[in-house]
């Protein structure tokens, strides 16, 4: 490996010649230089190691003997794919010799290897690398390196003496979109909300049902809608909806905070908008959730400060991510505001966002249900006429009843009570209804 | 809240429970009510009080409440995510009312409750117990379609149960077979064309289908039909297409019904589309497509006129075919010859390539002659062979004869032929000066390239048997091959028996030599290809048995085998008395016998137990250097080619091979992905195959480059184009390789971009038998590439004129002349089982004929002017023109 750099040098050192060191190698009995897998510059990045093995896709979509047969057929090869593997190992195991490569590799690549920075490829096998410390050298690239896979910018490992390429550190996610996953599915389902019974079947047509029944559409020959924009006054449910959305799914759930897209420095958050998507798609099916939208999508004007432009510029990428140039597949997108009127009207034309749900706040039946679930729990004084508090002509949103019930609660605890009696609701709803208000005693001035 | 009115209605219902029962439910249904809106409860509690009436003693009450229920059933409309409400709410009724009709008596009434149960029975009935059949037998026989889709969908599928049960107890299916007259009726009324037929599939009923189509489903009918039939396990994929073929005929689709007739091979069913069709210029378009598929057909009495049936006879012996081709090439503007300089494109390098060339200058300038012959094929000129006869410089095309050393001399003539391409006349006269020039190799070469000329042209006056008759018995076995070859090349598909006469004696005779035995066997076998003709095969088996052990070792026997196998060309069980006969065979022979044979009988049918059979056989690790993997691996190619899941899957399957095989698999795999993605450039394979062409081992670099160049025959793919250029400086010093890799780049620029050597035509739906035997006998050849192809017997290549036809849409008038009209021309999109008019191209753009179609585009015009005698839009097209027209 010494060898390895200088001599690479002095060839390259031969203006655009490379082809002869390849076969003058080859005179010399070395194994010949591998060659190129194609000619080009920038290398297209590779949609994940399963590229090669992603099976065909299977038309009709319909539910049809036709479908089911070619299912049956690829399962076909792929059960005589196992077969012959299963065969070959048996004859002929395969681990004890990747093992043996691999840890010949292992050799090859030294322990510990540091880790740099890819300049500029230069050729095949010959790369300018840097590593934090500071210079840049020209090295040589192993040959078991995947280089179609290198790209300038990228991180490598490299052997710890002669700095050669000996691997690239492949993981590239961004670890802020990583904690944006949902890996514990919240408790709220769908029975935890009261009333929204139109907004439930909305939602449920245009996220849900496309990721589990695509073929329900085909049927009727409609492309699915991509993304729902979720709006409505505070405390009306928007949040809630969709934490039941991402209990009762299977698919991956992403949520993210408007505000979390705005990011120090300049290009960082469109960056991270494009990462979302791309692991969206990686993990896809997918569900992407936008909460409090307007942090990022108000309606764009002459900004002055470069932070309102950095903001602008991340609702543009998103704007291209939500129905751009690459198409999304499955990735369904839900947003959430409660202030739709401030936000670009890009971000809300159809093929971006094709339904926008309303959340109004609750009606008298609504708010009955809304009630009943938030004082099943709660042991109540026969006196109690939760009646009253549905009929009255305030205007409370489920956080509001919520409120009221919690407060009324806490009343009777002050007081060392077990029930929770009618006062108190009375006395908690006044106290809500105050705060609410701002300040103003309900019922003062009207 | 207001819970006391239906407290009362859960007593009412449960009143024939017990006490507890009673208390159990009501408090059940208290929490249950909860729930539930103000509409909602009403509408429960009116359900509850019909379910209570019905077991009224009144008949009349009992009439009403059942309407009522029947009406709240059918009016509910729901959304596609829950169950409809009535239905919820009788949900907990469904026993009652279940006991209550077992205790009534027969009467219109208990029909009617029948009906209701049966419904119910579509959410309630436990899997597998068919309660909604049931009660559907025992109901009133109302109109299906008014309960809905979704029952006539689960009723549907209890049919489907059903009838398998009974007929394994063998049980009557008279009244299952009444519903699903009714069910098919409904089906095919609302466009769910495709579900009418799976139920149909499921009771073995297909021919039902025929009276319940109509003019405007029938097509989406006959295209799920046809699809489906790819994937049905024999017998019922003929069925199922005889069904199409059917309907087809019915509805006077003629075009359809001679493809599937086609497809079938079953010539009964080309006459009868032909009687049944009075249209002489629909007759023509038929005509055009026999022609393309390359079958051989008589028209005799099925044109009454004689002058018409002429003009019939000479479309399907193809003798326009070049005039259309020229057409196309001088509209397209390619008609300037090309040299295989303009191809190499050496300037493009590093320079180097030129001062490697001296190497080794014969093999080049045979390489030389074939990219020649393949990038001008079928133009009538070019700069190498033809410029003496229509220019001064005297012996210039002489000149590059001679450059060629000894059996060199016979490919640069045969290339002539190639050149000349079903161009017979002229074809025929220029080739005649080498009869005359004194050289047995540039003789042969003249046999052989008459051969060429005359491929797939069928002439009154058989020049080529009359030109070439004579010299199949010479003394000298290279005047032999050449005209032999040269026979079966010309006459490939006929089943001419003045030819098997004359050539079936060859191989018995154990005085010739096996070079000679081989490629009569082969040519016997073009000739014969797919007829099971027993008399040739009886011929073929006699030689191979007669033949010494060393002579079996030899790489030209493996054409024998061959020879064999392309009588049985896609004729699946029909090879199965030849395979016994084939186990008798010297072990040298046998194995490598019985994978040709398998893989032959079963092309294109995309039988997976076959896959499976073939790659059993691949993974066996062998030690006695056998050699019968190759032909297995390139027959899970031929086999699985025959649709596009299966030929996706073999690619994957391939990949698998390569990792774990040896060697004698790894030579062939590239061969195998050559055939599977022939003249369609797949990106991935493509990437395969580049990989490939580096490989450490010599020969798979070889059939590796050879099949970059099959994969983008005829396609001017810039990057395979670009691939190869590479591949030829990277590889200037070993000559073999740059031999292979200069073939390859004229099978690339193959007709200068106009051909295709797919077998598959006519929206990949029907596979030319000719033209698969064709490649299948290169591809064997290319096995052993350093005996064969790298040796004296490189003509071999020559075999791949038969799957040579030009990629074009060319539109004719009524009076056959072209005729110029603007098509779409797109990627196909699969629209089977679609619902409505889905687009069937996708990201088209507007041209007007004549047109190049690449692998997997589709055509329609794109305008309203002319109507097309046939769907399909490729080759040769009729347009007639549209007498509802009006000019904007």
């Amino acid at each position: 490996m010494g060898q390895g750099t200088p001599g690479g040098l002095n060839r390259g050192g031969l203006p655009g010649d490379r082809k002869q060191d390849g076969s003058g190698k080859k005179d010399k009995k070395f194994e010949p230089a591998a060659p190129p897998a194609r000619v080009g510059r920038k290398q297209r990045k590779q949609k994940g190691p399963e590229a090669a093995a992603r099976l065909p896709t299977v038309t009709p979509l319909t539910k049809c003997k036709l479908r089911l047969l070619k299912l049956e057929r690829i399962k076909d090869y792929l059960l005589m794919e196992e077969e012959f593997v299963a065969n070959q190992e048996r004859l002929k195991p395969q681990e004890e010799k990747a093992e043996e490569d691999r840890s010949k590799v292992d050799d090859l690549r030294g322990s510990p290897m540091s880790v740099g920075n890819l300049e500029e490829l230069i050729d095949e096998n010959h790369a300018i690398v840097s590593s934090s410390v500071g210079p840049e050298y020209y090295v040589g690239i192993l040959s078991f390196v995947d280089k179609d896979q290198l790209e300038p910018g990228c991180a490598i490992l490299m052997h710890n003496k002669v700095l050669s390429v000996v691997g690239l550190l492949q993981d590239e996610v961004d670890p802020m979109v990583s904690v944006m996953k949902v890996e514990k599915a919240p408790l709220e389902s769908y029975a935890d909300i009261g009333g929204l019974d139109a907004q439930i079947q909305e939602i449920k047509e245009a996220v849900e049902l496309p990721l589990t029944h695509p073929e329900l559409y085909e049927d009727i020959g409609i492309k699915p809608p991509k993304g729902v924009i979720l709006y409505g006054e505070p405390g009306t449910g928007k949040t809630l909806l969709a934490k039941a959305v991402a209990n009762s799914t299977s698919a991956t759930f992403l949520r993210v905070v408007g505000s979390e897209l705005i990011q120090k420095y300049l290009g960082d958050g469109p960056k991270l908008v494009r990462e979302l998507f791309r692991v969206a798609d990686d993990l896809s099916p997918s569900i992407v959730f936008i909460d409090e939208i307007d942090a990022v999508g108000t309606k764009r004007y002459d900004a002055h400060s470069g932070g309102e432009r950095e903001i602008q510029r991340t609702m543009l990428e998103l704007l291209n991510q939500l129905d751009g140039f690459d198409s999304r597949g499955d990735v369904k997108v839900i947003l959430a505001t409660n202030r739709i009127e401030s936000l670009d009207p890009a971000l809300l034309r159809p093929g971006r966002i094709d339904r926008k749900i309303e959340f109004p706040l609750p009606d008298i039946k609504t708010r009955r249900r809304i009630f009943q679930i938030h004082t099943s729990r709660m042991t109540l004084a026969d006196d109690v006429n939760l009646e009253e508090f549905v009929m009255t002509k305030d205007e409370f949103s489920g956080a509001d009843i919520k409120a009221i019930c919690t407060e009324a609660g806490l009343l009777a605890l002050r007081e060392r009570r077990m029930k929770v009696t009618h006062q108190d609701f009375k006395k908690a709803k006044d106290k809500v209804m105050f705060k609410k208000k701002e300040g103003v005693p309900e019922g003062l001035y009207m | 809240m207001a819970p006391d009115p239906n407290r009362t209605a859960g007593g009412a219902s449960g009143s024939g429970t017990t006490k507890e029962g009673k208390d159990d439910a009501s408090a059940k249904k208290k929490v249950e009510n909860e729930d539930l809106s103000d509409e909602d409860l009403a509408l429960k509690q009116q359900l509850e009080l019909y379910v209570e009436r019905v077991q009224d003693p009144d008949p009349g009450l009992q009439k009403v409440a059942l309407e009522s229920m029947r009406q709240e059933i059918r009016t509910s409309t729901s959304s596609m995510t829950s169950v409809p409400k009535p239905l919820k709410f009788l949900r907990p009724h469904y026993g009652t009312l279940k006991a209550y009709y077992e205790t009534m008596s027969e009467s219109d009434l208990k029909k009617y409750l029948a009906d209701i149960l049966s419904v119910l029975a579509l959410t309630m009935s436990a899997e597998g117990e068919r309660e909604s059949l049931k009660y559907r037998l025992l109901g009133s026989d109302g109109d299906i379609g008014s309960w809905g889709h979704e029952y006539v969908r689960n009723l549907a599928g209890e049919i489907a149960q059903e009838y398998a049960k009974r007929q394994s107890e063998e049980a009557p299916i008279d009244d299952l077979m009444e519903l699903v007259q009714q069910i098919v009726a409904f089906h095919m009324k609302h466009n769910a064309e495709p579900e009418a037929v799976d139920l149909l599939m499921e009771v073995e009923d297909l021919d039902m289908l025929i009276e319940h189509v109509d003019k405007t489903n029938f097509k989406r009918t006959c295209l799920y039909l046809t699809s489906s039939a790819r994937y049905l396990p024999g017998p019922d994929d003929l069925l199922v297409l005889d069904i199409a073929y059917m309907i087809y005929l019915k509805f006077e689709e003629y075009p359809n019904a001679l493809q599937i007739a086609l497809y079938l091979d079953n010539l009964q069913y080309v006459r009868q589309v032909f009687t049944s069709c009075d249209d002489l210029l629909r007759k023509k378009q038929f005509c055009y497509m026999l022609a393309r598929h390359g079958i051989t057909f008589e028209l005799d009495e099925m044109v009454a006129d004689d002058d018409e049936r002429e003009v019939m006879q000479d479309i399907i012996n193809n003798s326009k075919l070049s005039e259309g081709y020229l057409t196309l090439a001088r509209d397209i503007e390619v008609m300037e010859p090309k040299s295989p300089e303009d191809i190499y494109k050496a300037h493009l390098l590093d320079g180097r390539a030129s001062a490697g060339a001296s190497v080794d200058s014969a093999r080049q300038n045979l390489a030389a002659t074939f990219v020649n012959a393949f990038v001008n094929a079928g133009f009538g000129q070019d700069k190498l062979m033809t410029v003496a006869t229509d220019s001064a410089s005297g012996g210039s095309s002489g000149n590059w004869l001679f450059k060629n050393k000894e059996h060199g001399k016979t490919s640069a003539a045969a290339s002539l032929g190639m050149i000349l391409l079903w161009d017979v006349d002229a074809g025929l006269s220029q080739i005649d000066k080498y009869f005359h020039i004194n050289d047995t190799h540039v003789n042969v070469g003249a046999l052989l390239g008459v051969g060429i000329v005359n491929c797939g042209i069928k002439n009154d006056c058989d020049p080529a048997m009359a030109l070439l008759g004579d010299y199949t018995d010479k003394e000298d076995s290279s005047l032999r091959i050449g005209a032999i070859m040269g026979l079966g090349i010309a006459y490939a598909g006929s089943q001419n028996e003045q030819l098997r006469y004359k050539l079936a004696p060859i191989l018995n005779d154990a005085k010739t030599s096996l070079d000679v035995v081989a490629f009569t066997a082969i040519s016997l076998g073009l000739i014969y290809v797919g007829s099971c003709n027993e008399e040739v095969a009886q011929a073929i088996i006699f030689a191979l048995m007669d033949r010494s052990e060393a002579e079996l070792g030899e790489p030209l026997t493996r054409l024998l085998p061959l020879g064999l196998g392309l009588l049985y060309l896609g004729k699946q069980e029909s090879v199965e008395a030849t395979a016994e006969v084939s186990k008798t065979f010297h072990e040298k022979i046998r194995k490598y016998c019985d994978m040709t044979l398998l893989s032959c009988a079963y092309a294109g049918t995309g039988n997976v137990l076959k896959v499976q059979n073939l790659l059993g056989h691949c993974s066996q690790h062998l030690d006695k250097g056998e050699t019968h993997q190759g032909p297995a691996v390139i027959g899970i190619a031929m086999v699985a080619m025959a649709e596009e899941l299966g030929l996706e899957m073999a690619i994957r399957s391939l990949e698998h091979l390569l990792q774990y095989g040896e060697q004698n698999i790894r030579r062939a795999v590239p061969l195998a992905l050559g055939l599977l993605c022939i003249s369609n450039p797949k990106v991935n394979v493509m990437d395969t195959l580049s990989r490939l062409s580096h490989d450490t081992d010599s020969e798979v670099a070889m059939a590796a480059v050879i099949s970059l160049g099959l994969i983008g025959a005829g396609t001017n793919n810039a990057r395979i184009a670009g691939m190869l250029r590479n591949l030829s400086s990277y590889y200037y010093k070993d000559t073999s390789l740059l031999f292979c890799v200069r073939i390859a780049q004229g099978l690339v620029h193959l007709g200068k971009g106009l051909l295709t050597l797919n077998p598959y035509h006519s929206d990949r739906f029907l596979l030319s038998p000719t033209a698969l035997a064709g490649l299948v006998t290169m591809l064997h050849a290319c096995l052993d590439m350093k005996a064969i192809v790298l040796g004296k017997y490189h003509y071999v290549l020559y075999f791949l004129v038969l799957a040579m036809q030009p990629r074009m849409l060319l539109t004719v008038d009524e009076s056959l002349k072209p005729l110029s009209v603007p098509v779409r021309v797109g990627q196909a999109v699969d629209v089977v089982g679609q619902a409505g008019r889905p687009k069937t191209i996708t990201g088209f753009q507007t041209h007007s004929t004549p047109v190049l179609l690449a692998a997997g585009d589709r055509a329609e015009l794109a305008t309203e002017k002319y109507i097309p005698l046939s769907p399909i839009l490729e080759g040769f097209v009729i347009l007639k023109e549209n007498p509802d027209y009006r000019e904007d």
